[in-house]
Formats: C-alpha cells, sequence, structure tokens
C-alpha cells in the first residue's frame, strides 16, 4: 500500500458533527410537516423579485411571439393575394389582347 | 419505532454520515444539514430497513446519492484552488494535519463520482465491490475511477508540497 493511501485514510477519518446533532434531527422529526400553500401564496411567490423578472419575461414571451407570428402570416398572406392579382391581371390582359387581334383578322377577312 | 431508540441510531451512525458529508461537501453547515436530511429520510423509511448491515448500506448509499444531487443543483464547486491549500511544515509519515488538510481540499476538488469513490474507500474502507453496490456502478469502473483519481491526487499533491515522497 502506498504512503498516499495512508495519507488518506488520515486525511478522511470520521469526524462527529455538533454536541447537538441528534437533539437538532428530533426536533426536526417533531415539527409538524409544513402545509400545503395555498394558490394565493403560491402567487405571492411568483411575484417577488427576481421570479417576477421571469414571470414578465415570460409573460412578455409568450404575447410578442404569437401576436408576431399572426403578423408575418398576415403579411405573408396579403403578399401571396397581391402576386395572385398581379398574375390574374396579367393573363386577363393578355386574354383581352387575343380577343381583340381574333376580332381585327375576322373583320379583315 | 420510538424516538429513544432511533435517536440511538442516529448516535451510532451520525459520524459517518456527517464525515462523509463533510469531506464531499467541504462545509460544515451543509454537512450537519445534509447529515440532518438524511436521518429525517431514514426515519420514514425505517419499516424498509431489514438488518444492521442492512442499515449501514442505506445510510451510505443515500448519504452519496444526496451529496452528489447536492453538487449537481448547486453547480456546487469548491471555493478554494491549489493555492489556499497550506503547504506542509516538514516532510513527516506521522499524522501531519497541514498534509490532512491539503489532501482533503485535494479529494474535495475531484469530480462528483471520483471524489464519492474516494471517500467511500479511504473514509469507510470500502472495497471496490461494496462502493460498486452503494454507487450502483460496475466494479471495474469503480476501480479504473480510483486508479485515476489516485493519480491526479498524486500529482496535485506533488504541485502543492513538492517533494514529499509518496
Amino acid at each position: 500500500m502506498s504512503n498516499l493511501e495512508d495519507d488518506l485514510r488520515i486525511a478522511l477519518r470520521r469526524e462527529e458533527p455538533a454536541a447537538d446533532f441528534t437533539e437538532r434531527v428530533l426536533a426536526r422529526l417533531n415539527q409538524p410537516a409544513p402545509a400545503e400553500p395555498t394558490w394565493l401564496e403560491r402567487l405571492a411567490v411568483l411575484m417577488r423579485p427576481p421570479r417576477l423578472q421571469w414571470v414578465a419575461v415570460a409573460m412578455i414571451v409568450s404575447v410578442v411571439i404569437p401576436a408576431a407570428t399572426v403578423e408575418y402570416r398576415g403579411e405573408r398572406a396579403k403578399q401571396q393575394l397581391l402576386v395572385a392579382m398581379r398574375v390574374t391581371g396579367t393573363k386577363l390582359h393578355q386574354a383581352q389582347r387575343k380577343v381583340v387581334e381574333t376580332g381585327r383578322m375576322g373583320t379583315r377577312l | 419505532m420510538a424516538l429513544p431508540a432511533f435517536a440511538d441510531i442516529v448516535r451510532e451512525h451520525q459520524g459517518m454520515v456527517f464525515s462523509l458529508a463533510w469531506h464531499y461537501l467541504h462545509d460544515r453547515a451543509l454537512a450537519e444539514e445534509m447529515a440532518q436530511e438524511v436521518f429525517l429520510e431514514l426515519y420514514r423509511h425505517l419499516g424498509s430497513i431489514q438488518s444492521p448491515e442492512h442499515l449501514v448500506f442505506w445510510l451510505r448509499k443515500v448519504a452519496s446519492r444526496k451529496c452528489i444531487d447536492q453538487t449537481r443543483r448547486r453547480a456546487f464547486w469548491p471555493k478554494f484552488g491549489l493555492d489556499d491549500i497550506p503547504e506542509p511544515s516538514a516532510k513527516t509519515r506521522q499524522a501531519d494535519p497541514m498534509l490532512s488538510g491539503a489532501l482533503a481540499k485535494l479529494v474535495a476538488s475531484l469530480p462528483e463520482k471520483a471524489r464519492m469513490l474516494v471517500i467511500l474507500r479511504y473514509q469507510e474502507d470500502l472495497d471496490p465491490s461494496d462502493i460498486a453496490q452503494v454507487l450502483d456502478m460496475p466494479v471495474g469502473t469503480v476501480k479504473s475511477h480510483l486508479q485515476r483519481a489516485l493519480g491526479v491526487l498524486r500529482s496535485k499533491l506533488a504541485r502543492t508540497v513538492g517533494e514529499i515522497a509518496l
């Protein structure tokens, strides 16, 4: 066995806790179990800093992200509608030109 | 179980449980708090204890688990570095309080599992197979972790105290 192992046994030998350790354990056993906090108390805990800051951040995130998503979707739908209207306008214009040209050719014949 | 009988159990094993926590956490108040929690949990589980040997095994297992959980929960790391470890005054093989203090602090600076392995091995004098049962680890892993931890301690101690014969 190396000296290090002997030294470790000495360094890590058992030690006793404070003299009143047992009494303190027994005192904790005799304490009544803490009552379940009411919903109002739980809410009050949430309203204490720094938790309040996290609650605020969570609320902002839960409002801003859905709102931004809705706005983004609305903007995309608007763009798609404009493109569709432009395409439709172009097609209508082309169809109108064809009709006019066909009409002219018919007149000449 | 009556409280006086339970008090006897606490008195008999408080040194073991407290020392596991103290050597692991290196914070006396925290170690006492944790040791108290171990005995409170024991009181709730007394019905499942089958023998005195099982009681000792149970206490070591729960104390080890609580210590490791504590470091994970609070991201605890000992608040000292190698610079804080005092230089031993003499190169002696007697129980040198400076050397013991330095070694205890070095043990407390080991990673979680390795730290508990070393404490169970040298405080409780457990074999690798017993340690494997307490920590739910394969025996081979216990042995390799122990070897590695001893190597780390040897080199750190050599750096700390210089030419002490290891």
